[in-house]
């Protein structure tokens, strides 16, 4: 019979966590644990790495990212454009040359205008690695979707889907486990039905910041953490800098669990979706 | 004509009058040149099925024929005999009788086709002058006065012409009576322009019965692409595009396009591509009464030296082997999708916005030249064409206070600017073109934290009393 190692029997919360990361790291040695759950990319803000299991968005998982209005599209684009300029950053040189691909419907770019290779630039964003896939039909963006996780090729991968139920969502979050790549999904701002996705953002728009004299220098989002699969939903205001891929954190609006009691360790939520 | 009419007595040439007399069944239909040249076309790309090279007649050979240049072909069809035999018998069966003739140069089989009394003939080699001699002059496809003039000086079969001495001719006539006698007699070339182009390597499937099931013609395909890769590997050459032809049954021809974004020998990486266009041909014609033949030809071939496998294969992936991986996954896209669908960013050095880079098809080698860091700040999303707003200013020349666009109005609360963009006077020689107006571009955000790029069309006093206010792109 497996014996654990024996804890003393105190139930108190600085052991509690040791226990848990000692756990952590037993399992993560077992043969039979899948490598990706190590593969993580940090905010490099503790603030909102903590509401993320594992410290960091899965590598290899499904992410949906929905604008808070049908206005504030472009800043979820935004968004998704500088976590994937920092997730390059953060690869091995060797993996750098990988592609990464966009896959947009058409009547997408007639709304709200198409990717510019120059503007992908200035996000740190190189634009030689961004392959861009127009599709005609949703069934066409699904394969495209498909076809991309399961040739392990890319990087990245990122699309926009109108409708997805959840079986479907299901089946892109097994393909994105499967090859280890991340799924960045981009949905319409009326998205509220749950899907199978890791995490899903609210984005909103925030005013930029301002030098001096008046000209813009970085870029601000309102984030909001709506679901995290074994994390804690949240809301912040943070900022990005282009130039070294890091977001800064500008404001953390009002954390409903601190309100439960200060000092408190604040138990993770596991949230069914 | 069909045979029933010269049964009946009908010659070409004769008046309908006449001939509705001979024959009281007849069936008049007018001549439909367009039409007739159509069928010989898709005729000719039927008999490719035969040889890459199959030519159909140009104007001056008759527009009722084709060459087929079998050098080399012959033999796999058990002799040349057979092969008229069986290419006469196939064109019997689409109700095309046929007059067939194998020759050493395209002038004598045309001149044995048209007036040897048999239907199908092989002339051995050698036996070209004795065979040409007893022709009319008719057999050299000569022009209409050449032939008259020759008729009159008493030239009436090509026998006459050929013991004569040459100067004679060459002064009188022009080139072309010796260029026909010299093309039929092979002392010169007669290129022939072949109705598709001629693949680089090329592998062809004879099937004793026709297949109809797409997992039948898969599995034909991989076997002809196995044949090619040993040719492939000799040559130290990958495809780069390759054709499918599927012949039918019917005498119809489907073909398959195949393009590659790097040079492959791989068969699973073609055999997926193949596949892909499969399903799309299966769905949309449902296999009539099944293919007979199919063939693959490498269309574009480029040099592809043979790579060192590694010895132990471990999971870190070579970048080599990314490569791979990644062009794999663009080709089955582009195949799915068309290769229009699938692109990437290419900078362009303009200063305008919307020229300032352009969308290409990925073919291989990738351009590298977006700067480092971008001098002006530029929008993540580019609208396709500038849409008008109605902007209130303080005094013309100001930044916008505020703007309606697509029934919004917004409020700005700041705005960064102007960036002016003139128009590129060195791309027409002055002063003949007009010149666009100047453009000031400012970068708008309103209370809530949306950002705009705006622009001013047309600088107030120097160019236009009225100027006009555009969005261009989106910021995130």
């Amino acid at each position: 019979m497996l014996v654990p190692p024996a804890f003393p029997p105190t139930a108190s919360v600085q052991n509690r966590a040791a226990a848990l990361a000692e756990l952590r790291l037993l399992l993560s040695r077992h043969p039979g644990w899948p490598q990706t759950l190590q593969a993580k990319l940090p905010f490099g803000l503790a603030a909102l790495d903590c509401h993320l299991p594992n410290d960091g968005l899965d590598r290899g998982a499904l992410h949906e990212v929905v604008p808070a209005t049908q206005a504030a599209f472009p800043a979820a684009f935004g968004f998704i454009v500088a976590v994937l300029a920092r997730f390059s950053s953060n690869v091995p040189a060797a993996a750098r040359n990988k592609q990464i691909i966009f896959v947009m419907p058409d009547h997408g770019s007639r709304q709200c205008g198409h990717l510019s290779g120059h503007g992908l630039n200035g996000f740190g964003f190189d634009p030689t690695r961004a392959i861009l896939v127009e599709t005609a039909h949703r069934h066409d963006s699904l394969w495209a979707l498909l076809e991309a996780l399961r040739s392990g090729a890319p990087q990245a991968v990122i699309g926009m889907i109108d409708k997805l139920d959840l079986k479907t969502s299901q089946k892109l979050h097994l393909a994105a486990t499967d090859a280890g790549l991340p799924l960045l999904l981009l949905r319409p701002s009326q998205t509220l039905e749950s899907s199978a996705a890791s995490t899903r953002w609210r984005i909103g728009t925030a005013a930029a910041a301002r030098d001096r004299f008046g000209s813009y220098t970085r870029l601000r989002w309102r984030l909001q953490l709506e679901r995290c699969r074994n994390g804690r939903p949240g809301e912040w205001v943070v900022e990005y800098d282009h130039v070294a891929h890091r977001f800064s954190l500008v404001a953390a609006l009002a954390d409903q669990t601190l309100s439960r009691g200060a000092g408190d360790q604040p138990r993770r939520q596991a949230n069914r979706s | 004509m069909n045979e029933a009419a010269e049964d009946a007595g009908i010659v070409v040439g004769d008046p309908v009058a006449d001939a509705r007399a001979k024959a009281d069944s007849l069936q008049v239909r007018a001549a439909d040149s367009a039409a007739d040249d159509v069928a010989l076309h898709r005729l000719a790309l039927w008999a490719t099925r035969y040889t890459p090279t199959a030519s159909p007649w140009i104007e001056e050979n008759g527009a009722d024929g084709f060459f087929l240049d079998i050098e080399g072909a012959a033999h796999l069809f058990g002799g040349e005999e057979s092969l008229l035999v069986d290419l006469a018998g196939r064109l019997d069966r689409f109700g095309l009788p046929a007059r067939l003739a194998i020759a050493d140069t395209p002038g004598m089989a045309w001149a044995l086709s048209h007036f040897e009394a048999a239907a199908q003939s092989i002339l051995p080699a050698g036996g070209e002058v004795a065979a040409l001699s007893a022709m009319p002059i008719e057999a050299l496809r000569l022009s209409g006065e050449t032939r008259a003039l020759l008729r009159r000086l008493g030239f009436k079969s090509v026998g006459a012409l050929l013991d004569k001495p040459r100067a004679p001719f060459a002064a009188r006539f022009t080139d072309e009576l010796l260029r026909r006698l010299d093309q039929a007699l092979g002392r010169r070339d007669e290129p022939l322009i072949p109705v598709t182009a001629p693949p680089v390597y090329h592998s062809l499937n004879y099937l004793l019965e026709p297949i109809v099931s797409q997992q039948a013609i898969f599995a034909r395909a991989c076997r002809l692409m196995q044949r090619l890769v040993h040719v492939l590997v000799r040559d130290e050459v990958g495809a780069r595009a390759l054709k499918l032809s599927l012949y039918g049954v019917n005498g119809a021809v489907e073909t398959i396009d195949i393009g590659l974004t790097s040079p492959t020998r791989s068969v699973p990486h073609v055999a997926r591509l193949i596949d892909l266009k499969l399903e799309a041909l299966a769905a949309m014609h449902d296999g009539g009464f099944g293919f007979e033949a199919i063939g693959l030809a490498v269309t574009r071939a480029e040099s592809m030296p043979g790579r060192q496998t590694e010895l132990n294969v471990s999971a870190v992936h070579s970048p080599q082997d990314d490569a791979e991986h990644g062009a794999a996954l663009i080709d089955a896209l582009r195949q799915r999708l068309g290769p229009d669908r699938v692109r990437q960013f290419e900078a362009v050095a303009r200063h305008i916005p919307e020229c300032a880079e352009t969308l290409t098809e990925i073919n291989g080698e990738t351009p590298q030249n977006w700067p480092l860091e971008e001098e002006q700040t530029r929008p993540l999303l580019l609208l396709p064409q500038a849409e008008p707003t109605e902007v209130t200013a303080l005094v013309p020349e100001a930044p916008p206070r505020r703007f309606r666009w697509r029934g919004v109005t917004y409020d700005i609360a700041g705005a960064q600017g102007p960036e002016r963009i003139a128009d590129e006077w060195w791309r027409a020689p002055y002063p003949s073109r007009e010149r666009a107006p100047t453009r000031d571009y400012y970068l708008v955000e309103d209370g809530e934290g949306h950002r705009f790029w705006l622009y001013r069309e047309g600088l107030y006093g120097r160019e236009t009393a009225t100027p006009r206010w555009f969005v261009h792109g989106l910021f995130a």
